[in-house]
């Protein structure tokens, strides 16, 4: 008997271009948002690739959403792209503004089990962080609140369909530690994150032409994503409005200031970069400190 | 919990609000029994703040170390010598290895655990539902239980903090307070640097005093950024309450098994070497040369290369591989990477965003080749070598190859 499809649910943002040539920063240092370019997320568009990971391999259905102005669709038409998704939710609400990770959490909560005709999903992904909030909690908040179990960092995973659980492997840095890898096993429904590092690899005869077909599939999608995109406001998900936007969020942003100049704690010599002389110096100084210095 | 209130008394409410909600609890991270860094930079944090506390309010509120584990009841003295008043432990052989639901699950079991609240201080706890303040490690682990915790006890948290301050606050906000005045006292001003770097967003968790939708956010919580606080000397003397929990496990909960874990050593070696080179946006102009004159610099000293955070993003179109493998995550140096403390640090084209100079300040020597003398890393360094590191670089590689070649025939 052939195993019920794989519904796969994917929360993605629409976040700045930090990359060269489209980012703009102010004379002080701080982002130019008015210059600079929106795209989906690079954490976002490894979640979505692991989506179409589970498009490839499992013939799954994916389900891409995002919370934000109507503008984010354009997140929602490139993950289609890479994931070949089968549908586009926007949760778009004014009164969904202002709200913190808690209170996106709940509006994606919402989303996820309208996702796939209502099915919800077997597994959603979320990327490891935003660029630009970059707290990192909105997707294990989501998964909290849906109760899945919430698995981070994942660098390498498979599901087993039949035994309705996942393996992955993630990745743990400890800072000051080591890291590590772990693997884990998981019943499904679950919550992963992808690892920054995550990426698919298609190996047997069948998956490499199912990835052709995919691709290809995904660009004629792409091109009419208007066709699979279904919006919900407040109401048509649900939503309590206690628990949304501004009155569902326990934080604020009391002030924003410029970060003062630490103390200086070294005595800085200024040397003038077309100066051989004083270069030379600098030179010597180097190797003095690096011959004379104790091998740790 | 659904943690809604109706005040009818505003007294009552303060009066009920102070014994609800009390100390700071302290989420301790360790690996195998030995706490990593950050929780004792934590516990510093932690005591400083409420030694304060608890002059300026004339109280006994206290820092309580929350540490889960397999065997863990040695590492309960130690945290007492670095600073917590109090430690809870949940000793389980399925603790071994942290997996997210069980740890949420027996952290909010602590938090919200009356007896524990009582053992802590006996004749204050009738009405108590909540620590006051909570931490967190803004570390992988630290971040995702930091997350699905709070989503448990319905309060705010702010992530990657590194200053931290208790005051009363009078706020005005559109929502908190429907526009109107209302004092907040002991509130948690959380502190976070933005990506950027030059930026500082101040967070705080207030329970919503409006009455259409009142409600209460407790406790108050952040993550924060391992290495930018200090921990306390350790004191042999220090005496403290150790509390064994005992946590409910349900089959449910092991279901999510841990089935292997390998220590990964990097094969970037930022620990042995004496001299670490990084390099940052400086090298727009010419990505691919520039970098080749980087390299060679490095190599004439026998340095490490190492990154600013956005180069690990990847900012330029470039089909050299060799490139691109030096512009990976691994060699981010910085509170997003990691913390380096070599013999000689030298920063090319790095402005010195906040979270660039807390992975690297604890060098030894610090060389900064820069264009803008005005970088934030000019007061941070030993010497700034004003210039464009592509007639720098040149001339610096040259005069340490000549130098390097007359100590070997000397030799």
């Amino acid at each position: 008997m052939p195993v019920r499809p794989l519904n796969v649910g994917v929360i993605v943002k629409l976040e700045p271009d930090f990359s060269e040539g489209n980012v703009s920063y102010n004379p002080d240092g701080t982002l130019n948002r008015a210059e600079t370019k929106n795209i989906l997320g690079p954490h976002s568009a490894a979640a979505t690739l692991a989506a179409f990971y589970c498009k490839v391999k499992y013939d799954a259905k994916v389900a891409i959403g995002t919370m934000g102005p109507p503008i984010a669709n354009q997140a929602l038409r490139q993950a289609q792209l890479i994931s070949n998704a089968d549908e586009l939710h926007l949760y778009s609400d004014r009164i969904f503004a202002g709200a913190d990770t808690l209170a996106t959490a709940e509006v994606l909560r919402l989303g996820v089990s309208r996702m796939n005709n209502g099915l919800g999903a077997d597994i959603v992904i979320s990327g490891h962080r935003a660029s630009d909030g970059e707290t990192g909690q909105t997707g294990p908040q989501t998964a909290w609140k849906l109760g899945y179990p919430f698995i981070g960092n994942v660098i390498d995973f498979h599901i087993d369909q039949e035994g309705k659980s996942i393996y992955a492997k993630r990745f743990i840095s400890l800072y000051g530690f080591y890291d590590v890898i772990e693997e884990i096993q998981a019943p499904l429904p679950v919550f992963i994150s992808a690892d920054p590092s995550y990426k698919p690899s298609f190996n047997t005869i069948s998956e490499r032409l199912s990835l052709a077909r995919n691709l290809n599939e995904a660009r004629n999608k792409a091109d009419n994503f208007e066709k699979y995109l279904q919006v919900f406001n407040s109401e048509g998900l649900g939503a309590d409005p206690r628990y949304v936007g501004l009155p569902g969020s326990p934080t604020i942003v009391y002030k924003v200031e410029k970060i003062p100049k630490a103390k200086a704690k070294r005595r800085v010599e200024f040397v003038d970069g077309n100066d051989t002389v004083k270069l030379d110096m600098v030179a010597k100084k180097l190797i003095q400190l690096m011959t004379e210095a104790p091998i740790k | 919990m659904s943690g809604v209130t109706q005040n009818s008394e505003p007294s009552t409410g303060d009066l009920a609000r102070i014994e609800s909600y009390q100390h700071l609890y302290v989420v301790i991270e360790h690996e195998e029994g030995i706490p990593v860094p950050v929780s004792l930079e934590m516990l510093g944090e932690a005591r400083r703040l409420m030694d304060n506390f608890n002059v300026k309010y004339s109280s006994n509120e206290k820092v309580v170390a929350v540490v889960l584990g397999d065997n863990v009841r040695h590492l309960c003295q130690e945290l007492i010598r670095f600073g917590a008043d109090v430690v809870v432990y949940a000793d389980n052989h399925s603790l071994k290895h942290y997996t997210n639901l069980l740890y949420t699950k027996i952290i909010c079991q602590i938090a919200e655990d009356k007896n524990v609240a009582s053992s802590i201080s006996p004749n204050r706890s009738e009405n108590y539902k909540k620590p006051r303040y909570m931490f967190f490690s803004a570390d992988n682990t630290g971040r995702h239980l930091s997350s699905t915790v709070l989503a448990q006890l319905e309060s705010g948290l702010a992530s990657d903090i590194n200053k931290l301050v208790i005051s009363d606050l009078e706020i005005r906000h559109e929502h908190k307070t429907k526009g109107q005045p209302v004092k907040f006292e002991k509130t948690l001003e959380m502190y976070r640097p933005d990506f950027s770097g030059f930026l500082w967003t101040t967070i705080l968790c207030l329970d919503n005093r409006n009455p259409v939708t009142a409600r209460e956010y407790h406790p108050q919580s952040c993550s924060i950024i391992p290495g930018v606080f200090e921990p306390i000397t350790k004191e042999d003397q220090r005496t403290g309450t150790i509390i064994d929990f005992e946590p409910q496990i349900s089959d449910e909960d092991l279901r999510i098994k841990v089935l292997s874990r390998n220590i990964i050593k990097s094969t970037i070696d930022f620990e042995s070497c004496k001299i670490i080179v990084s390099y940052g946006r400086g090298i727009r102009d010419s990505p691919e040369d520039n970098f080749k004159l980087i390299e060679q610099f490095a190599r004439a000293l026998n340095a490490e290369i190492g990154i600013s955070l956005p180069i690990s993003k990847r900012p330029y179109q470039t089909k050299d591989q060799h490139l691109l493998s030096y512009m990976i995550p691994e060699r981010v140096v910085g509170t997003s990477g990691r913390k380096v403390s070599p013999v000689v640090y030298i920063a090319i084209g790095i402005s010195g965003a906040v979270q660039h100079l807390a992975g690297m300040k604890e060098s030894g020597f610090v060389v900064v080749i820069n264009p803008d003398s005005d970088a934030a890393f000019r007061d941070e360094c030993d010497i700034f070598i004003k210039g464009r590191l592509e007639e720098v670089l040149p001339t610096l590689t040259e005069h340490i190859k000549k130098h390097m070649l007359m100590i070997e025939k000397r030799a």
